[in-house]
């Protein structure tokens, strides 16, 4: 526990002190040949393992107490609590954190082009790559745009208001374990909110049936070939 | 000698079929219609297509039907000769008319169309549009293609640009139409009597005789040729027919989609300012706005798998028959392409004989 918070100190100094770069730069959106990492499968929620919200927010407490109190240092000595604006900010961003990392299986297809991570109860992601370069999604609701850092996926959601979503998916190298970080940041809050959460694979028992979707007699499936 | 024997089983097939003679009483304003396959307006930049919302597939298929439905409304007016859809570009059609669809997206329809008639004369080029009414709007009459209005309306364009050729220009393009036929086939026999300005106009120089056996072969052949094209455009209607429905359905989900989206601005716009900025509310609206706006495009992509799920196996029957009939045709085209040449060449010599004879 006492790494994990160390983990996440650490992380919120180097976000409060180094310059704001790009999540994803132009280098990261370009791929030559394969994708650099596979993460197709299910993957199933590891609870045993990952960030506990109110922990990272009581964590987050205490660096906001920390950097209040320096500032306020030459006035007034003392513990300081965060502003009620801080902390209503920061809140706002564990809570959401919290809701997009809610989904107990992640269902992750992947090809030459293209990966979608598919989400219960939210869309899903796509990172889909043209001739070797990443290719965004844009409206005007926000734009999301992926890349690879090394063998890392770096999805990122960039919403009105300074508000920011940024997964980054780590495969173990047996590719039986999954990582997602989320971070959830945005203008109105001082430090970004990061959530880690750990995955496992598992295999999906074939099915009795062959399904597929049609327009007009919705899902039709048979135990042998499917013959419209 | 050879030749002769080799023409004999298409002359048989052709005998069976009802001789058409050029300059034999026809109604000239009634001329034969070549619809070609639409261009399906596909950019082959792949990553436009999301935003564009453009699924090749489907666009495909609609580039195969709609030109069925054009054809449909022709026919239907009576006002012309044999109206075909055919996948390939007639150019020596009396009116060929090709198309390329530039927006189908359920509520729109936009196709450019552009015909040309056998002496190269441009009768229409121009983008037809036509908007259909979304929820709560009144609803014109659909006949399945759901843009019955855009169709009339290139009728329409057709019926007054032959409305300003009078009776002998018609006729003009009707036997223009028969020599590039039979220049195509016989460039030796009949590569006198066309002249081309170089700009793509065909002028006709002299008609052949009456009686000129070639002609006659050679209208023979176009019969037979029609017999296939007939075949071609009855794959296209069995198309029709099959995959109406689904298409039917395929729009109405479209349109539903973008009523969704206008929904999503509503929503999103009445939820604008209602909370503090930096509240959970505030950011959980952010976050909705995109998710939804998301989720209504990814139904879509799922509705555009499961149309092609159900209309794939349909379309690449009818392109599998069509690529036999082709096959077929351009084999016989090829032969009688040979064949012909050979006869001119083996009468020419005939009648050389006979004028240097004693």
């Amino acid at each position: 526990m006492l790494r994990t918070r160390t983990i996440i100190l650490l992380n919120l100094l180097i976000v409060a002190c180094t310059p704001a770069r790009p999540v994803i730069d132009e280098q990261m959106m370009r791929i030559d040949g394969e994708m650099p990492a596979d993460f197709s499968g299910s993957w199933e929620r590891d609870y045993s393992r990952g960030d506990d919200v109110n922990q990272v927010l009581r964590d987050i407490y205490y660096y906001l107490s920390r950097t209040a109190a320096d500032r306020a240092y030459t006035t007034r000595p003392g513990p300081v609590q965060p502003s009620s604006r801080d902390m209503q900010s920061i809140t706002a961003l564990a809570r959401l954190a919290e809701l997009i990392t809610r989904p107990q299986v992640l269902t992750i297809s992947q090809n030459d082009q293209e990966i979608t991570v598919d989400r219960k109860d939210d869309f899903s992601l796509l990172c889909a790559f043209y001739d070797g370069v990443a290719k965004g999604t844009e409206s005007g609701y926000g734009t999301e745009i992926c890349g690879w850092d090394g063998d890392q996926l770096v999805s990122h959601l960039i919403l009105p208001d300074g508000l920011q979503v940024t997964h980054r998916f780590t495969v173990s190298r047996d590719r039986q374990q999954l990582r997602v970080v989320t971070t959830v940041s945005s203008s109105s809050a001082r430090v970004p909110f990061t959530l880690r959460r750990f995955y496992k694979k598992f295999e999906r028992l074939p099915p009795d049936f062959n399904c597929i979707e049609t327009l007009s007699m919705k899902r039709v499936c048979s135990t042998g070939e499917i013959e419209l | 000698m050879t030749g002769k024997i080799g023409l004999f089983p298409v002359f048989v097939m052709c005998c069976l079929l009802q001789q058409q003679v050029l300059g034999e009483v026809r109604d000239v304003a009634a001329l034969n219609v070549s619809l070609t396959e639409f261009d399906p307006g596909v950019p082959d930049d792949r990553s436009l297509h999301r935003d564009l919302q453009i699924f090749p597939r489907i666009r495909e298929v609609e580039a195969k039907f709609l030109p069925f439905v054009l054809r449909e409304t022709l026919a239907r007016s009576g006002e012309w000769g044999a109206v075909r859809v055919v996948t390939e570009p007639d150019p020596a059609a009396e009116v060929e008319i090709s198309g390329s669809i530039i927006r189908s997206d359920g509520e729109h329809l936009e196709i450019r169309i552009r015909a040309v008639d056998a002496t190269g004369r441009e009768w229409v080029d121009r983008t037809f549009s036509s908007r259909l009414a979304l929820a709560g709007e009144e609803r014109a009459a659909d006949t399945g293609s759901g843009q019955a209005g855009l169709y009339e309306e290139i009728a329409h364009s057709l019926r007054e640009a032959r409305g300003r050729l009078d009776d002998r220009a018609l006729r003009r393009i009707i036997e223009t139409s028969l020599l590039r036929y039979a220049f195509e086939l016989a460039p030796s026999a009949f590569g006198e009597y066309l002249s081309d300005d170089g700009n793509g106009l065909f002028s006709i120089e002299r008609l052949p005789a009456r009686n000129d056996p070639m002609l006659d072969r050679i209208e023979r052949i176009r019969l037979t040729e029609y017999v296939i094209t007939d075949n071609v455009d009855a794959k296209f209607r069995e198309l029709h027919e099959e995959i109406a429905s689904t298409y039917a359905l395929w729009r109405e989900y479209r349109r539903k989609s973008i009523e969704y989206d206008r929904q999503n601005a509503r929503r999103a716009e009445d939820t604008r300012s209602d909370a503090a900025r930096g509240s959970y509310e505030a950011v959980k609206n952010l976050y909705d706005n995109y998710k939804w706006d998301r989720v209504t495009a990814q139904e879509q992509d799922r509705l555009a798998i499961a149309f092609n799920n159900e209309v794939g196996p349909v379309v690449d029957e009818m392109e599998a028959r069509i690529a036999e009939l082709e096959g077929w045709v351009d084999d016989k085209y090829a032969e009688w392409h040979r064949l012909l040449e050979e006869l001119f060449d083996i009468e020419t010599e005939l009648n050389r004989g006979t004028a240097t004879a004693p």
